[in-house]
């Protein structure tokens, strides 16, 4: 059985800015992964080649088509979301999607459509001018597009950014839904949660660079450090200087800080005390997916 | 062919959702040149016997209008794309660029062609002229609006913003137009202005057409014909490989 995605000794150059270096990577059918990485990783740079926007050197395979070579299979094996929102403003939901079928090559597939708006909360804009959508709206339509041909690979660039909670909870029940069917997901996104509620395996990419793939047992567990964190909510003070460098979060005075022991613990808070720093709440928590991943970025 | 029809189906609603604007305006503003041209210059030889001013100004106002029209078809279809980001569907979409280019191109036609009755309706009440061949006149629009609608394929997608569309239609495509022998027969120019005409490729399609309603050319058609096949390749030829390569739209 060919991979869902393989990516072979894959760069891209904008004229001088390496935005991918050499990127190896497989995905196996049926797989939800993960493709981590702050702003300017490489992540967009990536999905746009796979996707046959951007030209690359190197090898792309989906579901065992060149992207370059067998074009056209290939991209009828793929449904992407993009990152942007970008939606044609003369048609109607329905519309939108009677077209994109159109341009994947399927022709009666009402009852997929009205699921796909059922599952996606878009029901009761079905015959609403996409220009009267919201954000939100507009990206689960943008979602929609990518599922009108049920493809095999599915790769989500930061989907559910600008959407709501409870719809966000429905969508990611669709998205497992398929995942349960076969489908292979490839998924991008800001919020580390949903990464870690739904990914089987991750990628991590830094400057371009990818990171060996792995299970998400095997991230959470690298032995960068102490697998604990201290949290503590300063009150009107920052974190003295020799803390700086333990500092893997801070959200206004609440900082979390990272632990080389157990003991590292005593010897934080003697120098709070030291410094006459007041502590007006502290906990002591087991590293997040996103504390592992700031440290895997070396921040 | 899935994929074209769906492409055409999407480009043929964009203009016809916009009606106003796409026919209504053409319409209205053929209707104002007759109405004031026809009636200023009635007395105004066209150098054509027995063929009035407002005659000669009917086949002239439509190929205008038919020209004007699918060259916006397709210029304004692609810049707005790059502009929203929608544009990035359509190259991720499984169809070939010949096929892209083409669904374009037939839909600018078929904008031609709609635009080219809605006007005929707006200026046939100035003169009874009525088509002397309408195949004639038909393979000229054909041909007329494949080469503008290609043009604005291979604009659409060159140009980075609305302001250059704007700057090739000011200071390439008006005065063609103008030069083309729409409103006079170019044979009245000075010879200067009448041996460039005779290089400007819309001189033949306005002619070819007005043909095809008079019976009566000025120039050479038989060149013409041939000038404006082989132009209407070309063009086409060249906005395919200018999408096939992804000049300005993949990076």
């Amino acid at each position: 059985m060919s991979y869902a995605l393989e990516i072979e000794n894959v760069s891209k150059k904008y004229k001088d800015f390496v935005a991918l270096d050499n990127i190896n990577f497989k995905i196996e059918q049926g797989d939800f992964v993960g493709l981590l990485g702050v702003n300017g990783a490489g992540k967009t740079s990536l999905i746009f080649s796979i996707a046959g926007i951007n030209k690359f050197s190197g090898k792309i395979r989906v579901m065992g088509y060149d992207v370059v070579k067998d074009e056209i299979k290939a991209k009828l094996s793929m449904g992407i979301v993009p990152q942007e929102v970008a939606i044609d403003s003369f048609l109607t939901v329905h519309q939108t999607l009677k077209i994109q079928s159109g341009l994947y090559h399927v022709q009666n597939n009402e009852k997929w459509i009205d699921e796909i708006l059922e599952r996606l909360s878009l029901t009761d804009k079905k015959n609403t001018n996409t220009r009267a959508l919201s954000g939100g709206m507009k990206r689960r339509l943008m979602v929609a597009q990518a599922l009108v041909h049920k493809p095999p690979l599915i790769i989500l660039d930061e989907p559910t950014a600008g959407v709501d909670v409870e719809i966000r909870k429905n969508f990611w029940e669709f998205i497992t839904d398929l995942n349960h069917q076969g489908h292979t997901i490839l998924l991008t996104t800001h919020y580390l949660e949903e990464v870690d509620k739904l990914c089987q395996k991750i990628i991590v990419l830094n400057k371009g660079k990818a990171g060996k793939q792995q299970t998400k047992h095997e991230f959470m567990n690298q032995s960068f450090s102490f697998d604990k964190t201290l949290q503590v909510t300063l009150v009107n003070a920052t974190v003295p200087n020799e803390l700086k460098q333990k500092v893997l979060n801070q959200q206004q005075n609440t900082y979390i800080l990272e632990l080389a022991s157990d003991d590292d613990i005593i010897n934080i808070l003697n120098l709070f005390r030291q410094q006459n720093i007041k502590i007006e709440n502290i906990e002591i928590n087991h590293k997040s997916l996103e504390d592992i991943f700031m440290q895997h970025l070396g921040r | 062919m899935i994929g074209f029809n769906a492409l055409l189906r999407r480009e043929i609603r964009r203009f016809l959702i916009i009606w106003v604007q796409t026919i209504l305006g053409p319409l209205t503003a053929a209707f104002i040149y007759e109405l004031i041209f026809g009636y200023v210059f009635r007395n105004v030889s066209t150098g054509i016997e027995g063929v009035t001013y407002a005659t000669f100004l009917v086949p002239g106002l439509i190929i205008m209008q038919v020209m004007i029209n699918s060259f916006a078809n397709t210029s304004s279809s692609l810049i707005q794309s790059k502009y929203n980001g929608n544009i990035v569907f359509l190259l991720m979409s499984p169809n070939s660029p010949a096929l892209v280019i083409l669904a374009y191109l037939v839909a600018a036609i078929v904008r031609g062609i709609v635009v080219a009755f809605a006007v005929f309706i707006g200026v046939c009440w100035f003169s009874s002229v009525m088509p002397y061949s309408f195949l004639i006149s038909m393979f000229f629009l054909i041909i007329g609006a494949a080469i503008c609608g290609g043009l604005g394929i291979i604009v659409g997608i060159v140009s980075v913003n609305f302001d250059q569309i704007a700057g090739f239609q000011s200071f390439i495509w008006t005065p063609l137009i103008y030069l083309s022998g729409i409103f006079y027969n170019v044979n009245s120019f000075a010879p200067l202005w009448r041996n460039l005409a005779y290089f400007d490729p819309i001189l033949y399609i306005v002619e070819g057409f007005r043909y095809g309603f008079i019976g009566e050319a000025t120039i050479n058609l038989t060149f013409g014909t041939i000038y404006l096949l082989f132009l209407a390749v070309l063009i086409n030829f060249i906005a395919y490989v200018l999408f096939k390569r992804g000049v300005k739209i993949k990076y």
